[in-house]
């Protein structure tokens, strides 16, 4: 039954299933007469005679009602062996859709557990606490509740207690600080090193005050939590904490701090606080600083060693001049950090810019007065090559130095008046400054604090000063512990107990105060010191460290992942997607003689089936075994079991594939399509290794969109037909110009600056849309519907619902989102004046939640019941007046026409929640989708690779052209109310990913196309060509997943961690999931849809 | 130089034993690699010529980083000029025997270069052929934009990019091929046999293509501005390719 020619007389299109069905019945035993004709069999012969005496029914005489009804009876007994076949398959295609979707669930929980397990090992977590301390609430007032007998404060009460004026919660030492901080100074380049490099012994001051008037300074390796980065360093340097991948805080959006620190506790207690140098602190602290006095500069100007720190110096002695207008001043040098990054240390510059560094300091501290501190510090140190942003030695030693002309800074032993001569000696945490600096400032201590305070600081100029020190130990232990205890309970994690464990020995430490023993303060000292000592070492442990070992298992289990897809994909490309004509007439003249009408001869038993139930049982063993060595070793990590089920079962699948085929060899791609589809997917994931490539990830989809497109086009050289050729040309045009008109659209992402300018919203510092873009809902509701209907068309396709959804129900849908952004917008700039408030708001919400029910509630309905998009003609035949000619109108295309429609329905949602430039973009996608489809069809590549991989292409792009980049500070939380009037669950973060991966989700809805488009009922094999694309469009974004996830664990202490290869990763790893479970959920469940649908009309074609 | 015409010779006679079967272009006779001619001048420039070209680049190399378009605008007529001699001195012009597969292609023969001579004006058929490739120029700055190339900024540096590869690449195909249809489509299609000028369009094309991968890379290069690195794999993969496709590849089909 080819695609017939246009009749002229054209049937009213059927209203429902069962006309068509019943009108299709009618055809088909039309269509057995002629079969039957030719074939010449006995049995045929005496159909033929008796259909032709039921046709001549009226005019027969008596004698032949005899035969008539053997007749009849013979045609019933046929039908009703023709159901009990179509049931056997029905039930066998249900049979095998099941074992495919068990497969791809199996798949699903694979990648999970790889994805977990490597983010277990990587992606540490700590959540911030709002909490913030109060300066009349002590810590040790509620951490000393146990032991209300005893004394509370170690200390005698002391003027203005409670007070920023007289202390807090120790007494105050100083009004003023002046903290400059050198960026990158590390502790070798500040104490006398007799080896004449060209660094060292240029920077003598701070050593020869420390060495030279004890009291007034002293000076100590700094030591820093990795990453050694100044944006993480300067949020560990102001409150207290150690560094991690995610601070899960109240917002994503922006770098600002918003837990309590240093600046927000001196800010609310009313002091002015001035910032000159690196601009990273107002990125940090906006707002927090005096406008008239402050200057900020730009810190990635790594090529001007100069400006940063004459700025600093030119405006800091000013101020030193009016010490009443402010309270502190920060100033922040980069000078340092800036000649290690262009020259490494060992160059000249270097000795200079340190000298220079020499005398200002020295300048500076003249300028001191008693009521001021000075703190000198790095932030971190520097690698051999000047770098820095990871964890080696050199990186994190950086020196601290405080002065003041008071003297009252103090040795606890006479042999420390000597400054360490190396970091490894007497090291201080960077966290300790916190709580050194707000207690000598009379401040409280920020909540989330960690570190302790510098014993100098407190132990008094005689160095005898115990109780002093022992009193400010024990408040700031008092507050680590209050910290703990609120982290915990919000977590809801038990805190350790047991021996060595931090709340033994705070009871110990708290056993010794009561116990009164005013004399042996330095026991008291030593035993806070050990508390907070072992609950700074169980943090550490908890937040910031790499666990290799996780990390390494889930890199293992998506490799071996993988592979098993790739082996899956590459297996038995050939053999499927029969289409033999002669086969199926033979066929079914077997069936017409009712041979294989028995359900046991049609397989159910594939390959998936043999997979699943190979991966059940390879996780079982592992599975028990994991759990077992983990309750063995008492490690306590149950979810090892998990793991290890996943490579066991891995392992298994692939034996159990390797099995089914003859050679791994078969994995390698063989046409120059299969190649490309290997250099697009792997040359990305090597890219991934570069910040670069990373960061132009866009441009470079763009050049790979671009690239196949050419190709397609100059292939199409080849095709015999001229009309291929040229159609071929036509549609990778389409496909290339469609490519570029959509990469104009773009949200550029800090690093891209200054060579990318964003389009996406009205300028660069909004999030609206400009007024011109509201036009392109407009136009997409115009134009989208007709091109559909355009690719239809060739096929006689736009029939069945099709016309009615796509022209009026989709349409509609289109164009109601353009009225939702119009409405927007009015709302936004306030449009309509007098117009009453909320109104607006009200409507458009409404609006788009009548988008969202047409697209995901009548749409899924209209999917569900839709009949085949196809029209049933009767006529008469030309040649044999006497018999009907019955035509198929869309016969050829009837899976892939019908099938289009479940993807259109998520279109219609998605260009509605992606923005007016989003929604343009997820169009011309759509555009460039059905070329794509024609693309491959008519150079017959719906089997290779290459389709699924060019759909992962277009989608990953897509999701750049919908305003995202591979960074959080993109995600679009705002979509979230596009439908919603306050945050819903489960609705609110649903429609936030439907924003966030349009592009991901839309191409995984079409996979099924590249198989079902131009496919007749006839065709075989459709379910496994299905699932093998989307394995093979699914390994594309496993392999990414792969490649950012070896890359993050690789370049882990790369100083672009946290700003490109971590946020890459966390995308890829999201995307996959998403692509996974859409995959089953839209498109393996819209096949089985479609199948049935099509099956129930045509009958089943296996 | 005889080894690769006897290569040459080897592959002929194996496509013409195998016409039949390998029919994959649309043209019913499939295309004959092009031979250079064979008098000893011919013979020095076909080798002399591909060696100038690169020093022309590497001489003008550092001039092209500090401005390319100036730079671009200047060396372009110098490429034309040696391109232009090397098709005058090396290729057979098209329309003249020497496009049609030369029958028996004996090292040393003598009597058939009277023959060629007598084809199309060689210097008309270059300066014809050099305004074609002008013509495909804009096509080509088109590809350029498609491939992600700048759109609205740094039209000249696009445009100047394109008619290096054009003069370089195409040049030398409108030469042999004229505006035959179906030799079009066979080099288009990838299924003519290399030879020297479609050896250096397929060079030419993947050495750009190749040229775009350093340009994101944050090296703060100069060379790395646009379209510098573009160029640099344009002459590098034209000279490759042509080189390769007149000796090793001479005759094969893909």
């Amino acid at each position: 039954m080819p695609p017939p020619n246009p009749t002229p007389k054209k049937a009213p299109p059927p209203s429902d299933y069962k006309t068509i069905a019943a009108q299709f019945a009618a055809a088909k035993r039309a269509e057995e007469v002629e079969d039957a004709d030719r074939k010449q069999t006995g049995i045929q012969q005496q159909q033929q005679q008796q259909q032709q005496q039921q046709q001549q029914q009226q005019q027969q005489q008596h004698q032949q009602h005899q035969q008539l009804h053997q007749a009849q009876e013979e045609i019933s007994e046929r039908e009703r062996r023709r159901a009990q076949l179509e049931a056997a398959r029905r039930k066998a295609f249900q049979a095998r859709w099941a074992w495919t979707a068990s497969f791809w669930v199996w798949l699903l929980c694979v990648h999970t557990v790889g994805i977990a397990y490597f983010t277990s090992g990587f992606l540490l977590t700590r959540r911030v606490l709002e909490e913030k301390s109060a300066c009349d609430v002590p810590p040790t007032a509620a951490a000393g509740n146990n032991t209300n007998s005893g004394v509370v404060d170690l200390l005698p009460a002391w003027e203005g207690k409670g007070t920023v004026e007289g202390g807090c919660w120790h007494p105050r030492t100083f009004d003023r600080a002046v903290v400059v901080v050198i960026d990158a100074l590390r502790y070798d380049f500040t104490v006398p090193v007799e080896d004449g490099e060209v660094f060292h012994d240029a920077f003598p001051f701070l050593w020869e005050t420390a060495v030279r008037e004890p009291n007034r300074a002293f000076l100590r390796p700094f030591i820093a939590d990795p990453p050694t980065s100044t944006l993480q360093r300067l949020k560990g340097l102001t409150t207290g904490t150690l560094p991690t991948f995610v601070d899960v805080g109240s917002s994503f959006s922006g770098t600002a701090i918003d837990e309590d620190n240093l600046l927000m506790q001196l800010r609310d207690a009313g002091k002015r606080i001035v910032h000159l140098g690196d601009d990273t602190w107002e990125a940090l602290f906006p707002g927090y600083f005096e406008a008239n006095l402050s200057r900020a500069y730009d810190s990635f100007n790594v090529w001007d060693l100069h400006t940063v720190d004459n700025g600093v110096i030119e405006h800091i002695f000013p101020l030193m001049e009016r010490k009443s207008e402010w309270d502190l001043v920060i100033g922040h040098c980069l000078g340092v950090d800036h000649a290690g990054h262009r020259y490494g240390p060992n160059h000249p510059k270097m000795t200079k810019k340190l000298r220079q560094m020499d005398s200002f300091i020295r300048d500076l501290a003249a300028a001191m007065d008693d009521r001021t501190v000075l703190v000198v510090m790095g932030d971190h140190g520097m690698d051999s090559k000047g770098d820095h942003g990871g964890e080696s030695d050199d990186e994190v030693e950086a020196a601290l130095w405080m002065y003041s002309p008071k003297g009252i800074f103090g040795r606890t032993k006479p042999e420390y008046a000597t400054p360490p001569a190396s970091a490894k000696i007497r090291p201080v945490n960077q966290i300790d400054f916190v709580p050194t600096l707000a207690l000598l400032m009379g401040i409280p201590i920020p909540f989330n604090n960690l570190g302790r305070p510098i014993e100098e600081a407190f132990v008094g100029a005689s160095g005898k000063s115990w109780a002093n020190l022992a009193a400010a130990e024990r408040v700031t232990a008092a507050g680590i512990k209050r910290y703990q205890n609120s982290y915990f309970s919000a977590r809801g994690i038990e805190q350790a107990s047991g021996d060595g464990s931090p709340s033994e020995l705070w009871d110990k430490a708290e056993a010794l105060v009561s116990r009164g023993k005013k004399q042996d303060w330095a026991a008291i000292f030593s035993a806070f010191a050990a508390y907070q000592a072992e609950t700074l070492h169980r943090c550490k442990a908890l937040w910031a460290r790499f666990d290799l070992k996780n990390m390494i298992i889930g890199i293992a289990i998506m490799a071996l992942g993988v592979v098993a897809l790739l082996v899956y994909i590459s297996k038995g490309e050939d053999d499927d997607v029969i289409d033999d004509e002669e086969l199926d007439l033979a066929e079914k003249s077997l069936e017409l003689q009712g041979i294989k009408a028995d359900a046991a001869s049609t397989p159910s038993d594939i390959l998936d089936k043999s997979l699943v139930s190979a991966a059940l049982l390879g996780a079982l063993p592992g599975f028990i075994g994991g759990v077992i060595s983990s309750f063995v070793s008492g490690v306590g990590d149950w979810y090892r079991g998990a793991g290890i089920a996943a490579l066991t079962s891995i392992a298994a699948v692939i034996v159990r594939m390797y099995e089914a085929q003859d050679t791994v060899l078969e994995v390698l791609p063989k046409t120059l399509w299969g190649w490309m589809a290997v250099v697009f997917t792997v040359s990305q994931s090597v890219g991934f290794a570069s910040n670069s490539y990373t960061i132009w990830e866009d441009s470079i989809l763009l050049f790979f969109i671009t690239t196949f497109g050419f190709v397609s086009a100059l292939s199409a050289l080849r095709l015999p037909s001229r009309a291929d050729r040229y159609l071929v040309i036509y549609h990778s045009v389409v496909f290339v110009v469609l490519g570029r008109l959509a990469s104009f659209s773009k949200l550029c992402r800090e690093e891209q600056m200054p060579y990318c300018a964003s389009t996406y919203y009205a300028s660069a510092a909004s999030s609206t849309s400009a007024p011109w873009q509201l036009v392109i809902p407009f136009l997409v509701s115009l134009i989208l519907p007709s091109i559909l209907k355009a690719y239809l068309q060739p096929t006689r396709s736009y029939e069945g619902l099709a016309p009615a959804w796509i022209g009026y129900v989709f349409r509609a849908g289109l164009f109601m989102s353009a009225l939702y952004w119009l409405l927007d917008a009015a709302d936004n700039g306030n449009w309509i004046p007098g117009f009453p408030d909320k109104t607006l708001k009200n409507i458009s919400v409404y609006t788009a939640q009548m988008v969202l029910g047409l697209a995901f509630v009548a749409g899924t309905t209209a999917f569900i019941w839709a009949p085949p998009c196809v029209s049933i003609i009767t006529s008469a035949s030309p040649t044999q007046p006497s018999k009907a000619q019955v035509a198929i109108l869309g016969y050829a295309n009837a899976h892939g026409a019908r099938y289009l429609l479940l993807p259109l329905n998520l279109l219609a949602a998605c260009i509605l929640l992606s923005k007016p430039m989003g929604g343009g973009a997820l169009a011309l996608m759509a555009w460039q989708l059905l070329a794509l489809l024609e693309i491959l069809d008519l150079n017959q590549l719906t089997t290779s690779p290459i389709g699924p991989v060019m759909l992962a292409v277009l989608g990953t792009f897509h999701f750049f052209k919908t305003g995202h980049q591979a960074v959080l500070s993109t995600i679009q939380w705002d979509a979230a109310f596009i439908p919603l009037f306050s945050i819903r669950y489960p609705y609110s973060p649903l429609v936030v990913a439907l924003n966030t991966f349009a592009g991901q989700i839309l191409a995984t809805s079409v996979v099924p196309l590249l198989v079902l488009w131009k496919a007749g009922p006839k065709r075989k094999g459709l379910l496994e060509s299905v699932s093998r694309a989307l394995g093979a469009f699914v390994a594309y974004f496993a392999v990414e997943s792969l490649a950012t996830m070896a890359w993050a664990g690789h370049l882990r202490r790369h100083l672009m961690l946290y700003r490109v290869f971590g946020p890459r990763f966390m995308t890829a790893a999201v995307v996959l999931l998403v692509v996974d479970v859409v995959a089953i959920v839209v498109s393996l469940a819209g096949v089985r849809c479609n199948m049935m649908a099509i099956g129930e009309v045509f009958g089943w074609a296996e | 130089m005889s080894s690769s015409l006897v290569k040459g010779a080897a592959a002929q006679a194996q496509a013409t034993s195998s016409k039949a079967v390998t029919v994959t272009s649309p043209s019913s006779t499939p295309l004959h690699p092009v031979q250079t001619k064979q008098t000893p001048l011919a013979q020095t420039a076909r080798h002399a010529l591909p060696a100038l070209l690169t020093c022309l680049f590497l001489v003008r190399f550092p001039a092209l980083v500090a401005d390319p378009v100036s730079t671009m605008t200047t060396t372009l007529p110098l490429t034309a000029a040696l391109q232009v001699s090397y098709a005058v001195i090396c290729l057979p012009a098209a329309g003249s025997h020497g496009a049609k597969p030369a029958r028996k292609p004996r090292p040393g023969e003598k009597k058939r270069i009277g023959a060629e001579g007598t084809g199309p004006n060689a210097i008309a058929t270059s300066l014809l052929s050099l305004l074609l490739s002008l013509l495909v120029m804009p096509f080509l700055y088109a590809a350029f934009v498609l491939f992600g190339a700048p759109f609205l900024t740094h039209g000249a540096h696009t445009f100047l990019c394109a008619a290096h590869l054009a003069v370089l690449a195409l040049f030398p195909l409108f030469y042999v091929h004229g505006v035959d249809a179906a030799a079009w489509a066979a080099v288009g299609g990838f299924s003519a046999p290399f030879d020297e000028a479609f050896g250096g369009l397929v060079g030419g094309v993947v050495g750009a293509w190749l040229g775009a991968v350093p340009i994101p890379l944050d090296w703060d290069r100069e060379w790395q501005k646009w379209p510098v690195t573009i160029l640099c794999g344009l002459y590098a993969g034209y000279v490759l390719g042509r080189v390769l496709g007149g000796t090793l590849l001479w005759g094969r089909r893909f």
